[in-house]
């Protein structure tokens, strides 16, 4: 590499250089006296910016006078705000600001607060965790939390109990308070139903496939007989596979809470029943919640897709209004739960009392059927499950479909189940790798799994 | 003045551009500007139309909507305030402490010059997401968290500035311009001031509104270190669009347009000091 | 390949100083002379050693151990297990591949798009101001939102791309699932990302390339395209090889847009069998997704090892190509 000087040697460099400099060299002081004006204001500038870091820094740790600020950090949509709770709080306690920190991903918000827990600052005095971490966090940082159970004001009995078992430890302290639960049903899609000859009354779709998930994909194999064209039967294997093992009692690890997915009954049967679905042509062969998925609900190819109480809120909005009324929700196989969070108190908060009290008047009765009614939320309070304004609750995009009462129904009868601090990631890695790659590359199912098994092994490993 | 007319005209242009030179660069300015126009599409919509088939080509109604959830949402106006003065600080010091490490390493001696350009050459290449454990320890143990010193100072300085500025430097700065200074008895300030940032002055513009984009658009980090109480544009953007488990994409669009607008916003107004400025050479004299 | 460029910029023999005016005056100069170097590199390095060096020494530590992200403060010495762990697994090589493929993919259409952008830019034309700022909005554009965008278009069933694909009667590519197709489009999105702020940065360089070179080569019978092989390109290598250098480290830490092409929260495993995992998705899959920070740490050694290795490589070949030369 050569600059320009040398590489045009001779002529250029040589003989430029003494008249040139010269100049510019006079130029310079000419310069100076005449343009002292961009550098000097280069310089005034930063001198302003690192004054104006400043006085931006300090504002924000400047509480108001003797008032309390309880901050919730959170993600997605609890719906608190949306349902006026913290304003409702603030009212009934004036000494007391509460501030929410609300992240969209979940994704991005989980490595923020283990970040956060590892340092032991920068916590917000009330901390959500999403049910696919709770048992991490019980399992290994337990001891950074405060124990909800024996806070004031918490009705522990109110709770699903297999939900305050989540968040609970071996020895009894339990670090989470439960907020939405996400019970499953079948989200169908009424005309293509019908062009399909199948049934359309969520009663009689419901007994197509009544306490047997391999009744669902036969159900599957009669629609894609008769498919309206480019639809298929459900969104995903992984998807269906996720509900198959989400509706059993046993999933990933054994009684003891250790992980034992290789041995696990419901995941053979749950893999061979969706790799048995891919082989049958049911799958649009979509990731959930990819961007390709959100376009195949806007353009209707799928005609069904397991659905949490959650998953509604989705389905209409990505449906779009042009599908309004084309979906009904009918009973799955079998009750299952996918999804939900948690309410948490890290100890390195500086306001434990407050924040116990607020976590448990936000995760109370009359407070999740708000939420419930006011975003959807499901409650994993018994009491507020039982409140006529859950029961009675329907969806305009779903019609007359009585959503409250349904998703309650199967919220009751869901059995507790043991889940492991390596279920997330068994899931994740089993149905967007494995049976993805089996959609999408045709990969041999045996091939795929050893593949997944190998890289599950490594990464649950020391 | 012949270096400056010779600079000068060089950057004239040698001569007038062609139709094909027309056409090709009206077909790159089309696929750079399509995405965004249809980032601004997708933000006057609702999820699902953008989704649908045939996608839409024109905007639609819901731009006001849509921007009033994004600016209610978060704390829009104190991030874009925020990051003003983030991206503002770190420019201003990158730009200045590169242009002087720069300049060292492109034309003075001194003893360990290439082990340590070779040195800073190499801290480019370590992955920013490792560092990020031991400078949150640092920051918890300063108390600066959820402060913007916690952004700012990390980045005061850039390897990547400093390669820039050398190699810039190293073809635009004549080292004779630099020893004949020093023969009439400047001393390094003085050559610094009167010769050396007179000719870097395109090269720091240009690495200005690099660092200054950069900045702006930095992610990972802020995100550890900022809460959404006090958060720069790109981190409210992550608290933007929630659904309970899902996200509005028109809701996401319309935030990222808010966060792109006041980039172009300068970019056009400054146009010509900035991006046109560099054709100026030094100075017009 | 830093070392190449430094002979041609590094000063001939001390010119003789005009007779100093006092004693004091000229050791004043020689102290000048000698420490104002220092001087200005001194922030930069007083900077780098507070957030840089003590961050990379900690990651260097923390890779010879098992470290849970959730317990770091609990650190189980390993020796190299966590390097010789990398030799044996399939992904990292994976990786790593993946990393090579979508650099070149990425790296070597834009440079090329770029400079001959910046030659056409440098022309003399109408709406400059326009031109200049259309190519550098996309890298104005946060990789989120470019993504986001990216994605839709590319979208297997119902993306705009494929939509027009289909109107053309050319099929319809699976962009996120396939092998090849999803390389190609996380490449798309880095080089639409960064074409214009290299080409910018060509442009620059390019502006201060003497005009009398290109007057002595017009007479010369140089016609344009030989005017910028002959002229322009030699004239700006060391800018050239600044984008080299940095866009070769960009490529190797690609990150932001394989993560969210696939979909945020499950990008960091690169595809349903990792056909795009790069190894900056690597480094996070281990280290944010399964925690462990020891593994991600010596990935972030390994890569920086990778990048090193090249680098002196690169230097010999030139020194061994210059010795042959006879210097």
């Amino acid at each position: 590499m050569r600059s320009p000087g040398t590489t045009h040697g001779g002529g250029a460099a040589t003989t430029l250089p003494t008249r040139d400099a010269r100049k510019a060299r006079d130029a310079g002081h000419a310069r100076k006296a005449r343009r002292p004006l961009p550098i000097a204001a280069t310089a005034a500038l930063c001198a302003l910016l690192v004054a104006g870091c400043d006085s931006a820094g300090s504002t924000t740790t400047a509480a108001p006078g003797g008032k309390i600020t309880l901050t919730v950090g959170d993600y997605g949509t609890f719906g608190y705000k949306e349902a006026g709770l913290f304003d409702a709080y603030m009212r009934e306690h004036p000494d007391i600001t509460i501030v929410e920190h609300s992240v969209e991903q979940e994704a991005d918000y989980y490595p923020a607060l283990q970040t956060h827990l590892a340092s032991g600052s920068g916590l917000d005095d009330i901390q959500a965790v999403e049910v696919g971490r709770i048992a991490q966090v019980v399992k290994k940082q337990a001891a950074k939390f405060v124990d909800l159970g024996k806070a004031d004001g918490v009705d522990r009995s109110a709770f699903l109990p297999w939900k305050s078992q989540q968040a609970t430890t071996a020895d009894g302290h339990t670090i989470g308070l439960g907020t939405d639960i996400g019970p499953m049903a079948i989200c169908y899609r009424k005309d293509l139903f019908q062009q399909a000859g199948l049934p359309t009354d969520r009663e009689q779709v419901a007994k197509l496939w009544q306490g047997d998930w391999a009744k669902f994909v036969e159900t599957g194999k009669q629609y894609q007989a008769k498919a309206p064209a480019g639809t298929f039967f459900t969104d995903s294997a992984g998807g269906l596979f996720n509900a198959v093992v989400s509706s059993s009692t046993t999933q990933y690890d054994s009684s003891s809470g250790q992980l034992d997915y290789k041995n696990s009954p419901t995941v053979k049967t749950a893999w061979d029943l969706s790799t048995g679905a891919i082989q049958a042509g049911i799958s649009a062969g979509l990731k959930q919640f990819d961007t390709p998925w959100f376009q195949a609900l806007a353009n209707s190819r799928f005609a069904t897709v397991a659905c949490p109480s959650w998953m509604t809120a989705i389905v209409a909005d990505k449906s779009g209004s042009a599908n309004k009324g084309k979906w009904d929700i009918a009973a799955p196989p079998a009750a299952g739960n996918w999804g939900g969070s948690f309410l948490t108190v890290p100890k390195a908060g500086k306001h434990q009392k407050e924040a116990e009290a607020l976590a448990a008047w936000l995760t109370a009765p009359a407070q999740q059927a708000k939420v419930f009614t006011t975003v959807g939320n499901l409650p994993s309070n018994l009491k507020a499950l039982g409140q006529p304004e859950v029961q009675n609750a329907k969806l305009d995009f779903f019609g007359d479909t009585p959503t409250g009462r349904i998703y309650a129904a199967t919220a009751q009868s869901i059995q507790p189940t043991v889940i492991g601090e390596w279920d997330g990631l068994v899931k994740d890695t089993l149905t967007n790798g494995a049976l993805l790659s089996i959609e999408q590359h045709q990969s041999d199912p045996a091939k795929a799994w050893s593949n997944a098994v190998k890289e599950i092994d490594d990464k649950v490993s020391d | 003045m012949a270096v400056n007319r010779a600079r000068r005209a060089g950057a004239r242009g040698l001569t007038g551009a062609g139709p094909f030179t027309y056409a090709v660069l009206v077909l790159v300015a089309v696929l750079s500007l399509f995405p965004l126009y249809w980032t601004l599409v997708g933000a006057s919509t609702s999820g699902s139309r953008i989704a649908q088939t045939p996608p839409p080509l024109l905007p639609g109604g819901s731009l006001w909507h849509n921007l009033d959830i994004a600016w209610n949402q978060v704390h829009m106006g104190r991030a874009l305030l925020n990051s003003v003065v983030v991206a503002g600080c770190v420019t201003a010091s990158t730009v200045l402490f590169a242009t002087l490490a720069g300049f060292a390493f492109a034309k003075l001696p001194f003893r360990g010059r290439n082990l340590l350009l070779s040195l800073v050459v190499a801290t480019m290449t370590v992955p920013a997401q490792l560092s990020v454990i031991p400078l949150y320890q640092i920051m918890a143990q300063l108390h600066w968290t959820d402060r913007l010193q916690s952004v700012i100072l990390p980045n005061l300085v850039a390897a990547f500035g400093v390669f820039f500025m050398r190699q810039f430097l190293s073809e635009a700065l004549p080292i004779d311009l630099v020893e004949a200074a020093r023969m009439d008895g400047a001393n390094s300030l003085r050559i610094l001031w009167s010769v050396v940032l007179p000719i870097a002055r395109p090269g720091m513009a240009v690495l200005g509104m690099l660092v200054f984009v950069q900045s702006w658009n930095d992610f990972f980090w802020p995100m550890i270190a900022l809460s959404q109480s006090n958060p720069t544009v790109q981190v409210a953007l992550a608290g933007l669009g929630g659904g309970s488990y899902d996200s509005d994409q028109a809701v996401i669009l319309t935030g990222s347009l808010l966060g792109t607008a006041p980039l172009l916003l300068v970019f056009a107004l400054l146009g010509r000091q900035v991006v046109g400025g560099i054709t100026a050479g030094a100075v017009k004299n | 390949m830093l070392d190449e460029a430094v002979p041609a910029t590094a000063p001939g023999p001390p010119r003789p100083a005009p007779p100093p005016p006092s004693p004091w005056r000229t050791r004043l100069y020689r102290w000048d002379l000698k420490a104002s170097p220092y001087l200005y590199v001194a922030p930069f390095f007083v900077c780098f050693l507070a957030f840089g060096l003590f961050p990379l020494i900690y990651t260097g530590w923390v890779s010879l151990h098992s470290v849970d992200l959730q317990t770091p403060d609990r650190m189980q010495w390993r020796g190299f297990d966590n390097y010789t762990r990398l030799f044996h697994d399939d992904l990292f090589r994976n990786a790593l591949r993946n990393t090579v493929t979508i650099g070149v993919l990425s790296t070597v259409p834009q440079l090329l798009m770029a400079l001959g952008l910046a030659h056409l830019l440098n022309y003399r034309l109408r709406g400059r101001g326009f031109f200049r700022i259309a190519m550098l909005a996309p890298y104005a554009t946060s990789i989120a939102a470019a993504t986001l965008v990216f994605t839709l278009l590319f979208g297997r069933d119902y993306g705009m791309i494929n939509w027009l694909l289909g109107h053309l009667g050319l099929g319809h590519v699976d962009w996120e699932g396939g092998t090849w197709s999803s390389r190609i489009a996380v490449s798309t999105i880095v080089t639409w990302r960064w074409t214009g702020y290299n080409a910018l940065i060509y442009l620059a360089a390019m502006q201060a390339v003497p005009h009398h070179l290109y007057e002595a080569a017009a007479l010369d019978g140089a016609n344009r395209w030989q005017q910028f092989r002959h002229v322009t390109v030699p004239s700006i290598r060391p800018t050239i090889l600044f984008t080299i250098v940095v866009s070769s480290i960009g490529a190797t830490q690609l990150f932001g847009e394989p993560l969210l092409f696939g979909g945020g929260a499950t990008g960091h495993s690169g595809g349903s069998a990792h056909q795009y995992q790069t190894l900056g998705l690597y480094l996070y899959d281990q280290g944010w997704y399964a925690f462990h920070l020891g593994r991600a740490a010596a990935v972030a050694w390994t890569m920086l090892l990778i990048l090193l290795a090249i680098g002196a490589l690169n230097l010999a070949l030139v020194r061994i190509r210059r010795a042959r030369n006879g210097g």
